[in-house]
């Protein structure tokens, strides 16, 4: 990796973030974790009363539904946010009309790709801890913190991400689109990962779909930082998980990238 | 008159060409509705359904009732949508073009928002189609009723569209206004939660929202049976809000005119 590259990358970046693009943005993605834990919350106290399905308990780890979908929409929030704009990115580079003079320059991807994915998160965990803050007022509780789960749950899914944020960016670069590929891979997400409810209460075949994407495992390690409920082998056990789905996104994604970008090239004009 | 319906024929069409000029467009029309009608189902499951203080849901007609809230969402949705759609018309350069022709301007925005009230439609077919099969039997429907609705409905959306249309006219940063007043509709508007069990302030929320009454209505007709005469309160306020939406409009459309002539370059300001 090319350290130079990557200061490069996240300088320039940060400069692009703060003289083009407003704090809108910022504020509607919070707006949409508030929008969430809202939305639970309404249902939890006003709309059934705190009466839990009896199952609940077992299948979250946890008898505290608020600090359950609080967690899921703060994870939610931060899937968003990095893989939104480590995809984005190179498509944003060709919209701007900045693609060319990028490949022109001595780029090298991991080391852009990297430098993003740090801006990113640097920036996401602010927002990320403005909306924790709103979610203790709706009654978000730790009720067993583990300092070094949470810091290992937190790599690992950084992992997994940037590896999803990837193979996101290929499909948004190939189909030339972001609206419809991002929205769509977010409602999924939604449905699927166990954001608000555990995954078990979903069909077969949407839990197989959900096991695939790093996300899913990378909440249940960050829930079990947060509530416990999970046995270190079990921890362990799911952490290899999450980082082998990683590689493998990761692995696939880069090269994948590479083969993408030279399409781009040629049809860029068309 | 006869310009301005020609105008908002050529405004239709041309949209209805630019938006199925691909098949994504159905991606956005039936996945995602489909995919939040999902979540939104499993996510109830994490609670005891039997025990909620609604009498008309239970276990049985709670995804009719949810599958109805999203039906109303997404042809709400899609009308907004053309509104962000319109605002890329910004960014193509067209929009200049618009307002040097002599195009009223608010046949053009009607046109916009009616070719996505087109789609919406559609979705909205097959997703009543879905419901009669999915659940006859907690379909207690009364005809009437539901013959009045649908028009009452159909020219809340439109307008709510035009009013969107005109907002997103006004600054190329509207964006935002996408966040404020797309997502929070799937809350307030009683799309998954019944809105007569939110709290005073929720329900003050609520009462901006079109789709909330529209909603009550369909839900009224199709759940209860309810006819013209039970409904009398919704449908006087469903008018006065079509007719607020369209004052507001034509007032946006004229300050937003001013506001382009005072701050000059159409793209950039």
């Amino acid at each position: 990796m090319d350290l130079k590259v990557l200061r490069a990358t996240i300088g320039k970046e940060f400069q692009i973030r703060l003289r083009a693009y407003p704090v809108d943005f910022m504020v509607g993605c919070i707006l949409t974790s508030f929008y969430t834990v809202f939305g639970a919350w309404m249902m939890y106290h006003y709309f059934f009363r705190k009466r839990l399905a009896t199952d609940f308990a077992d299948l979250a780890g946890t008898s505290d539904y608020m600090s359950y979908a609080i967690v899921g929409s703060l994870v939610y929030l931060f899937v968003v946010r990095t893989c939104l704009n480590v995809s984005r990115r190179l498509i944003t580079e060709l919209r701007e009309g900045t693609l060319e003079s990028l490949m022109l320059a001595p780029f090298r991807r991991t080391s852009y790709f990297v430098g993003n994915m740090i801006l990113q998160t640097i920036m996401t965990l602010g927002e990320t801890v403005i909306a924790a803050i709103i979610g203790i007022f709706f009654g978000l509780r730790i009720h067993e913190f583990c300092l070094w789960k949470f810091i290992t749950a937190v790599l690992l899914s950084l992992y997994g991400f940037f590896g999803l944020s990837l193979i996101l960016g290929c499909v948004m670069i190939y189909a030339r689109d972001t609206y419809v590929s991002q929205n769509t891979l977010f409602a999924a997400i939604f449905l699927v990962c166990g954001i608000t409810f555990p995954k078990e209460y979903l069909p077969k075949i949407l839990q197989m779909i959900g096991d695939i994407i790093p996300v899913t495992d990378s909440l249940t390690l960050i829930r079990s930082a947060f509530f416990g409920g999970l046995s270190t082998d079990r921890f362990i056990h799911i952490g290899i998980k999450v980082f082998i789905a990683g590689t493998v996104y990761v692995f696939t994604g880069l090269p994948l990238m590479k083969q993408l970008e030279k399409i781009t090239l040629e049809k860029m004009e068309g | 008159m006869k310009n301005f319906i020609k105008v908002l024929i050529a405004e239709c069409h041309k949209q209805h060409r630019n938006y199925f000029n691909n098949m994504l467009i159905y991606v956005s029309l039936f996945l995602w509705p489909l995919l939040s009608f999902m979540a939104s189902y499993y996510s109830y499951k994490a609670f005891d359904v039997e025990g909620s203080i609604v009498s008309y849901i239970s276990g049985g007609n709670m995804p009719v009732f949810l599958l109805i809230g999203y039906m109303g969402m997404s042809f709400f949705r899609s009308v907004v949508q053309s509104a962000w759609h319109f605002s890329q018309e910004r960014q193509g350069g067209t929009l200049e073009y618009i307002y040097l022709s002599p195009a009223s301007r608010i046949a053009v925005i009607f046109g916009n928002a009616l070719s996505s009230v087109f789609e919406g439609s559609v979705a909205m077919v097959v997703f009543g189609m879905l419901l009669i099969f999915y659940n006859k039997a907690a379909l207690n429907i009364n005809l009437f009723g539901l013959m009045a609705v649908i028009p009452i409905f159909l020219c809340a959306s439109l307008c709510w569209g035009a009013f969107m249309n005109a907002c997103f006219l006004y600054s190329r940063d509207s964006d935002f206004l996408f966040t404020v007043l797309e997502e929070p509709m799937e809350i307030f508007a009683g799309v998954k939660i019944p809105v007569n069990i939110f709290p005073q302030w929720a329900r003050l929320i609520s009462c901006i929202f079109p789709l909330t009454y529209a909603l009550e209505a369909l839900r009224q007709v199709t759940l209860n049976a309810a006819g013209i005469g039970d409904m009398k309160k919704v449908f006087i306020i469903s008018i006065i809000i079509i007719l607020v939406l369209f004052s507001a409009t034509l007032i946006t459309i004229y300050v937003v005119e001013r506001h382009m002539r005072k701050t000059g370059n159409f793209i950039l300001f």
